[in-house]
């Protein structure tokens, strides 16, 4: 099948101002979940093609499991019998989340941020700063960021090129609402070129104590979670396809 | 004459980020959180470039592109659009509409004086010498 004219100029406009394209194992996931008629093999087929796709879509299908020894779905078929194509979703949302925030740290505060197991790292207690962004249309839901107000600040600071202890609070909540929008930027675009239009609302960024994250009527919820050597950061994603 | 740079965004970490890529160059940075803001100030000030993000409120980065473009006063001054969103209908609607360029966030202070240097002449600020 020959690609639309609008494929094509989009692809010498991409060429042109150097847009970075999605993983095209992520597009084609995307893809395959936004047809509600999509056959599973397919969608499985796509996943164990890439070996991160499958390694997230079984910590996403064992959310109680500390480690791979207590996973109870094994193999992605298993994985997406227990969880349903809504675990695709999610997998396919969190990859240009990851992404987006790896390079986000690279490009603008030269920093290598990693992804990790959420069990990994020490979990976020007490007061904290907590983000989120709402996205509706096709398929709905949030996503959530979270880090220490230490880890925050630093953020600012290192964006900003100032000193963490100059910043206001208006300054550090700015720059952790940018850092959010950068992030679900990325993802709505992926989402909408798949044909799963949403719309993004403004983030919401304040302290909080509740650690808790609500999970869609429906749909389900993926952990992510990030560190360099000083940072510790954590992100939830939680989605209902085809919520329209 | 200084080059005048008008920077839309709702974000006031992305305008700080802009004025920090701007300032070892002659350039007056002007700033607004949104469209229409934006819009009045390109009317008042008449910038070399405008550099604008797409998501904002009140009045997004598309719509301020397509009055600004309707405007004969206003139509020639180049715009680069500096935003998180690369999606496929997105970018080709803003191409459309008529943008010199396209910056995705997130981006390097070089990347943005690159692409903003095709559009308007950026000279460096002198050094200042000691008395």
């Amino acid at each position: 099948m020959q690609p639309s004219p609008d494929i094509n100029q989009y692809k010498e406009l991409a060429r042109r101002y150097g847009i970075a394209a999605t993983p095209e194992s992520v597009s084609r996931l995307t893809q395959l979940v936004a047809r509600q008629d999509c056959c599973v093999d397919e969608i499985v087929r796509v996943i164990e093609k890439d070996p991160g796709l499958s390694a997230r879509l079984l910590r996403v299908a064992n959310p109680g499991a500390a480690d791979e020894s207590e996973y109870m779905a094994t193999t992605v078929d298993e994985a997406l019998m227990r969880n349903g194509i809504g675990c695709a979703l999610l997998l396919a949302m969190g990859t240009p989340l990851s992404l987006a925030l790896i390079k986000t740290f690279q490009t603008m505060l030269s920093l290598k941020l990693e992804s990790v197991d959420v069990h990994q790292l020490d979990s976020l207690e007490g007061t904290h700063m907590r983000g989120f962004i709402s996205f509706s249309g096709k398929v709905t839901g949030h996503v959530y960021l979270r880090m220490s107000s230490a880890t925050a600040r630093a953020i600012a600071g290192a964006i900003l090129g100032m000193k963490p202890e100059e910043l206001s609070a208006d300054e550090v909540r700015d720059a952790a609402g940018e850092l959010l929008n950068i992030m679900t930027g990325n993802f709505k675009s992926n989402l909408c070129d798949a044909g799963l239009d949403c719309k993004l609302q403004p983030p919401k960024v304040g302290m909080t104590d509740d650690c808790s994250t609500p999970v869609e009527p429906g749909g389900g919820l993926e952990r992510l979670a990030f560190r360099s050597d000083t940072l510790q950061i954590f992100v939830d994603v939680t989605a209902n396809p085809w919520s329209d | 004459m200084a080059t005048k740079i008008l920077s839309v965004d709702d974000s006031r970490t992305i305008r700080l980020i802009v004025g920090k890529a701007f300032r070892p160059y002659d350039v007056v940075l002007l700033e607004a959180a949104n469209g229409e803001e934006g819009l009045a100030v390109a009317a008042r000030e008449k910038p070399d470039l405008i550099i604008l993000d797409v998501t904002m409120p009140v009045m997004d980065g598309v719509t301020m592109l397509t009055k600004l473009k309707e405007d004969p006063a206003l139509k020639a001054i180049p715009v680069i659009m500096l935003t998180a969103e690369s999606g496929r209908e997105n970018v080709l609607q803003i191409a459309r509409l008529g943008v010199r360029d396209y910056l995705v966030k997130p981006f390097k202070e070089d990347q943005l004086i690159e692409k903003a240097s095709r559009c308007v002449t950026l000279e460096k600020r002198p050094v200042a010498t000691p008395a």
